[in-house]
């Protein structure tokens, strides 16, 4: 296992102190910020070690959410209602995959994205399982108190990003890295030397929607009220891609800072600028893209050596 | 080697110790003299229409009040301020600003986030920090019957819009048999189509038609023409201004004509009037609250002529019933600290519980939900470039017309 990896781990693992330091609201952003990064780490994989520009995050989070959401409303409890939605998310992306990633570059993009929308549509008008534009209501859980929800779900949300962490590593060491990375570089070459490319990229789609759709579902579980437009906002689909260019491009461990981050910077603008927060916020990323293009990784000067064992 | 590594890693917790630390340094202004409402608001995105309205309604309160010297707890002369924070019209985001402004921003008293999914989201919250809450603009009773204390709202259940209106047809129009109903897909509107459809079949209405639209529909032509063949004498539409404005133009497009024409909740607001013109004629609405109410209320703005008057002189427009609500939500808080005589949070939310009195917003009684339960949303429609309140009885202004061409 190389050092970077060695690193992401640590750093994931030292978030799990969290709860020694912080209260309630900080465990929220904790959530979130492990949310964040599940879904910043998965698109990488598609997006970073495949080099396909995928928009289509939004979509399996939502549909994540909703697989999740409706279990939840019916009883189910989280241990089945999670695994369920990452299973229902990888098997839906690596089926579209196999059709959609025959597209290249702005096609497979605009492609991706309109998965979102069919998605959201389908949902939509699936009044009686979803409650359509009326949002689905999940049942509170009995509470035992604010900490120790907070501490729940924080905890719940953190294994799943060691689980994406776990995943990332482990394809990035084996044969179906090796091969994404191929694609990456030329896939016509990659496909004539004998490589199954329509199968690769599925497997990478899937994965890379797998953890999201299972984030989608400790989402819902955790805010208990899910509506279409607010888990197929197109910004789940746009932030990663952000994170994963502030942090340095197809490393995990950079996405992973990359994410943590975004949300820094995102909670400090928000904070302090309340009618203009998103142009603040754009101004910044902006900014940071122009001086560091290669992501918060560049910073380190000297040996990346990350970047060329892993891009 | 391994120091070398460790050297090499020991920057990145800190780095991430600097982004939370960033985060988490607060502003925490002292609370002295001076009594603050939490308000988070959709202030960007596509609620934002509606978080401007209610920022009007909560501003207008609080100025009024700084206005007459500050509310006066315990003998002692509070000022009020209002904390807003966008929540970007993304519920998690509502949730996450509740907590902030509890746990960080120090607020005595909350108002929800906009609509009955963002409020029930939050309401969780206020339960578990025994924080007052005021939903103004929460109808679901969904999200009251979740035996919370701390919760309290001034929108009535959605079926209380859509039964006086139903009892009203059934009553003058005998040969309205069959409803057409077009429903926006989203919380509100599509809640209400539903209720509509309920109260419609409870009455031995036919509902003939039951469509729903997606949200930013820019053609209803072929939905339209579709009503048109089935002929139903009552069309019943659900929507935001611009949605009932466009299905109205392409209603009279194709010559569609209805003993009734129904819209909720674009008649309510002036700017429907005036952009409906003559097409607007003898359309029905309801709401929970409309300017040409007379309740003579107990409250900071008396009567709703002098509330209207206020928000005229304020901000150049005629209010709605969502900044009224906004506004009464903050005449409420204000009359049960009083009544209470301290800030205590307990003992504040029993002096809410025990509200019973009239407003320029109507009666204002809390069921044992926290939901409003004394007030009879008023039924109106257009005539003559006005709109006539038709029921209840107690501020009725005119009799009910039948048909619109």
């Amino acid at each position: 296992m190389s050092r970077a990896n060695l690193a992401l781990l640590v750093l994931i693992i030292s978030i799990a102190t969290l709860p020694l330091f912080g209260g309630p609201y900080a465990l929220r952003l904790g959530t979130i910020a492990c949310m964040y990064a599940i879904l910043a780490l998965s698109w990488n994989v598609v997006g970073g070690f495949a080099g396909y520009p995928s928009f289509a995050t939004a979509a399996f989070f939502g549909l994540g959410a909703y697989i999740g959401g409706v279990l939840l409303a019916r009883g189910a409890p989280l241990t089945i209602a999670v695994p369920a939605a990452g299973a229902g998310s990888f098997l839906v992306a690596a089926l579209l995959g196999a059709a959609l990633l025959r597209l290249r570059g702005h096609y497979f993009a605009i492609a991706s994205l309109s998965l979102i929308e069919v998605f959201r549509e389908l949902i939509n008008n699936a009044t009686d399982l979803t409650g359509g534009g009326m949002g689905l209501n999940i049942p509170l859980s009995a509470s035992a108190g604010i900490l120790a929800d907070a501490m729940f779900f924080f905890y719940m949300m953190w294994g799943l990003l060691l689980a994406t962490a776990v995943m990332v590593i482990v394809v990035s060491l084996s044969k179906l890295g090796f091969g994404l990375s191929c694609i990456r570089q030329n896939e016509t070459a990659a496909n004539m030397v004998g490589l199954n490319t329509t199968l690769y990229k599925s497997i990478a789609f899937g994965l890379s929607a797998c953890f999201v759709g299972a984030a989608g579902a400790v989402y819902a579980g955790w805010v208990h009220y899910i509506d279409p437009s607010d888990v197929f906002d197109i910004l789940y689909s746009v932030k990663p891609i952000v994170m994963a260019l502030i942090g340095g491009l197809g490393s995990p461990l950079g996405v992973t800072i990359g994410a943590f981050v975004y949300l820094g910077l995102e909670e400090v603008v928000w904070r302090n600028y309340i009618q203009i927060h998103s142009g603040v916020l754009g101004v910044l990323i902006v900014l940071l893209l122009l001086f560091l293009p290669h992501g918060l990784m560049s910073l380190r000067g000297r040996k990346l050596f990350w970047r060329v064992k892993n891009v | 080697m391994m120091a070398r590594f460790l050297r090499s890693y020991a920057r990145l917790p800190g780095l991430l110790l600097v982004a939370v630390g960033l985060a988490l340094s607060a502003s925490a202004t002292s609370a002295q003299e001076v009594i603050k409402f939490g308000a988070p608001l959709p202030l960007t995105g596509p609620l934002a229409p509606e978080a401007i309205k209610q920022q009007q309604g909560y501003d207008l309160w609080a100025e009024q009040v700084n206005k007459a010297g500050g509310m006066s707890v315990g003998g002692k002369k509070y000022k009020v301020e209002i904390v807003y924070s966008d929540y970007q019209s993304n519920t998690p985001r509502a949730v996450q600003a509740t907590e902030q402004m509890i746990t960080q921003n120090g607020v005595n008293f909350m108002f929800s986030p906009f609509g009955s999914g963002a409020a029930k989201a939050a309401s969780s919250l206020s339960e578990r920090y025994k924080m007052p809450t005021i939903a103004s603009t929460a109808s679901s009773s969904q999200v009251y019957d979740q035996g919370y204390k701390y919760l309290f709202g001034t929108f009535t259940p959605n079926d209380t819009l859509t039964t006086p209106l139903t009892k009203i047809v059934k009553a003058k129009a005998s040969n309205v048999k069959k409803v057409a109903i077009l429903a926006r897909n989203d919380l509100f509107p599509l809640a209400i189509a539903q209720e509509m459809e309920k109260s419609a079949k409870a009455n031995g209405f036919e509902v003939v038609y039951f469509e729903k639209y997606a949200i930013g529909t820019l053609d209803h032509s072929a939905t339209l023409s579709q009503i048109k063949t089935l002929s139903p004498q009552w069309i019943f539409v659900t929507g935001y201004i611009n949605d009932l404005l466009l299905v109205r133009k392409q209603m009279t497009d194709q010559q569609i004509k209805a003993d009734v024409v129904s819209m909720i909740a674009g008649p309510a607001y002036q700017e429907f009037i005036d952009a409906a013109g003559a097409s607007g004629e003898n359309i029905t609405s309801a709401a929970w609250w409309h300017p040409a109410a007379k309740y003579d209320g107990k409250d900071i703005f008396g009567t709703t002529e002098n509330y209207v008057k206020l928000f005229r002189e304020k901000f150049k427009s005629d209010p709605d019933y969502a900044q009224a609500s906004a506004s009464v939500s903050g005449a409420l808080f204000q009359m049960a600290i009083e009544k209470a005589g301290t800030l205590d949070k307990d003992k504040v939310r029993d002096a809410l519980a025990a509200t019973d009195v009239m407003t320029f917003w109507g009666p204002v009684k809390f069921g044992s939900t926290g939901q409003i339960n004394s007030l009879e949303p008023p039924v109106f429609q257009l005539q003559g470039g006005k709109a006539v309140v038709l029921s209840p009885d107690i501020i009725k202004q005119g009799e009910f017309k039948l048909g619109v061409n």
